[in-house]
């Protein structure tokens, strides 16, 4: 057996990425609390029934659009027919505009898509 | 002070006008719950450090869209309400006709009518009574906004028409005389003999029109034009008293901004330049005019990550010229009256913030005034007769309540604040600038402030 470092470290390198890779993939969702806080919270509140410039989130995943009941949402979302599986919040999130032509809500879109999972996974816990 | 100076600009008259005094003391503003109780929005999602008037990048849409956006509801009365009490200190006292020292007062107490009025037209309309004026209840800003979006190039645009009364106070950004750091400040303790005619001296006394837009929430231009109004009027409104001396714009004296704005969530940053040129005839009397070029470049950076620490960097450069073809004096022998027809004055303000949990705030400042000799206009308050004066501000805060879960929420909010100024150089020197033994070190002034919003 060789004892060079390199060689030992080289031969964990599968057992490393083998473990690193449900990592990598696993959404997050204290950083999509984090991510929550810098790009959606000055409009959303994650806490039931506090509706800002924005609806609540609360619960949102799963749940169909413009469902809060004391929320004055546009038509467009109104009538957007779409219910928030984690595939359309994800393409929401990524181009708000593009998902839901007309709606109201002036954010320009996530780019990130790791971001965007682990917001998502943020979301999917509030309920 | 810089903002609040009541001696925003060293006047080529005797009298002072009490307007410019009034208006500039009360210029800081506000955190409005209103605002809060109409949007959903808690205050910290539109002032940073989660009271008014620093404003996030949220904040300034919310200003440049005209006060109108909200939850949808439009059930909320847009009328506020605002108290400050301070105290303050001076290192040494001023001579008693100047004003006292150690003073506890009810600085401001104001009413706003302020947030939507309609679809496409909202307000922030502010009166205020205070124990540091005439103890009567005075126009204070008033900002009347129409607004609407459209597309331009494709893109997001929003346009505007403010009506209001005191050049700066449309501006979204925190660098400006009307809106920069300190935001609230003594009115009582001496301040530096001149500043830009823009940083103030003419607030409250004009009325003024401007057009403004914002283009893909990243270019903003703005474009107006300020006349005098009408003594009775300002005499009703008690901006002036019987008596006060009222310098008038000939014509009208066009305001301009352009900036570039950047909002990236996590940051945000901006760089502009903004002007006013306006023709004063001295006491309204009519012929030649006085005329002050204004010229100035801001820029701003904040921070804002998860709002947790927040930090916030804004500064401006003020550059006037003026020339006095109506009230310089050649020969030197008018009291107060320039003896130089042509002069300039330069403003330099740069402060750094920070705030923990958007309660926790230190803020930072210095401020330079440096223009040209005048042993006139400068006669009496300077030895050297120049306004040059540096200092600095060191303030530090407490805003227990304004975030979403705050208690009161969205109907109260509350700051209290400690602020040090500091002089290096005052009136031209550093020590004995005004010939009686005064040091610039003796203005030196500790204020605490009691400040809640309703
Ligand atoms: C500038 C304010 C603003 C920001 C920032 C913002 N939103 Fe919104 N959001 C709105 C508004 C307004 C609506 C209602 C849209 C409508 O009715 O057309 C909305 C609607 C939504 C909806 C639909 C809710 C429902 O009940 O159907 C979701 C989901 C959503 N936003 C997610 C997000 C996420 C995630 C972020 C952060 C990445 C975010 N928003 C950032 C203002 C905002």
């Amino acid at each position: 057996m060789s004892h060079n470092p390199t060689t030992q470290l080289l031969r964990l390198l599968p057992l490393a990425l083998l473990l690193a890779a449900p990592l990598a993939h696993a959404a997050d969702a204290g950083h999509g609390a984090q991510v929550f806080a810098e790009e959606c919270a000055e409009c959303h509140s994650a806490s039931p029934g506090k509706n800002k410039k924005g609806p609540s989130l609360f619960a949102v995943a799963g749940h169909v659009a413009g469902g809060v009941p004391d929320y004055v949402y546009s038509d467009a979302m109104k009538h957007s027919g779409i219910t928030w599986t984690a595939d359309k919040l994800d393409a929401y999130i990524a181009a708000p505009r593009k998902t839901v032509p007309g709606c109201k809500m002036k954010y320009d879109g996530l780019d990130n898509a790791g971001a965007r999972a682990d917001l998502i996974e943020f979301l999917n816990n509030t309920h | 002070m810089p903002t609040t100076t009541r001696f925003a600009r060293l006047r080529p008259r005797a009298t002072w006008p009490l307007a410019a005094l009034l208006a500039a003391a009360s210029v800081p503003a506000h955190a409005l719950p209103s605002f809060a109780r109409q949007t959903g929005d808690d205050c910290a999602a539109c002032h940073i450090g989660a009271f008014g008037p620093q404003l996030t990048p949220h904040g300034m849409k919310f200003k440049m869209g005209g006060y109108t956006d909200s939850n949808g509801k439009n059930d909320s009365l847009p009328v506020s309400a605002m108290l400050v009490e301070s105290w303050f200190h001076t290192k040494k006292d001023q001579p008693p006709a100047d004003g006292p020292n150690n003073k506890a007062l009810l600085q401001e107490a104001s009413l706003f009518l302020a947030g939507r009025l309609g679809e496409h037209v909202g307000s922030f309309a502010q009166g205020t009574w205070s124990d540091t004026g005439r103890r009567k209840f005075t126009m204070d800003n008033v900002d009347v906004r129409y607004t609407n979006t459209l597309q331009l190039a494709g893109k997001d645009t929003v346009l505007g028409l403010s009506f209001n009364n005191n050049p700066t106070v449309t501006d979204p950004f925190n660098t400006v005389p009307a809106w920069r750091f300190p935001y609230m400040a003594t009115e009582m303790a001496p301040g530096p003999a001149a500043s830009p005619i823009i940083d103030g001296a003419l607030a409250g006394q004009v009325g003024g029109l401007a057009a403004y837009g914002l283009w893909n929430d990243s270019v903003y231009a703005e474009l107006g034009g300020y006349r005098t109004m009408g003594r009775s009027f300002l005499e009703n409104v008690n901006v002036l008293a019987p008596g006060d001396n009222l310098d008038k714009i000939n014509g009208v004296a066009p305001y301009w901004r352009v900036g570039y704005f950047q909002d990236l969530h996590k940051s945000a940053w901006h760089v502009g330049m903004f002007g006013f040129d306006p023709n004063l005839k001295p006491g309204g009397v009519a012929g030649p005019t006085d005329k002050y070029r204004d010229i100035g470049v801001d820029a701003s950076y904040q921070f804002l990550g998860t709002r947790k620490h927040v930090f916030a960097l804004n500064t401006a450069y003020i550059h006037e010229k003026r020339k006095f073809d109506a009230s310089f004096d050649s020969t030197c022998t008018t009291p107060d009256a320039p003896c130089s027809q042509s002069g300039n004055v330069n403003r330099f303000d740069l402060s750094g913030s920070y705030h923990y949990d958007q309660t926790w705030g230190v803020t930072a400042g210095m401020f330079g005034v440096k223009g040209s000799a005048d042993s006139g206009l400068y006669s009496g308050v300077s030895v050297l007769n120049k306004p040059d004066s540096d200092g600095y501000i060191l303030q530090a805060d407490w805003t227990p309540l304004g975030k979403e879960n705050s208690w009161g929420a969205p109907w109260a909010n509350l700051r209290l604040g400690l602020q040090y100024t500091g002089y290096t150089k005052f009136n031209g020197s550093k020590n004995n600038y005004d010939g009686t033994g005064r040091n610039a070190s003796d203005n030196n002034t500790l204020y605490a402030f009691a400040w809640a919003a309703f």
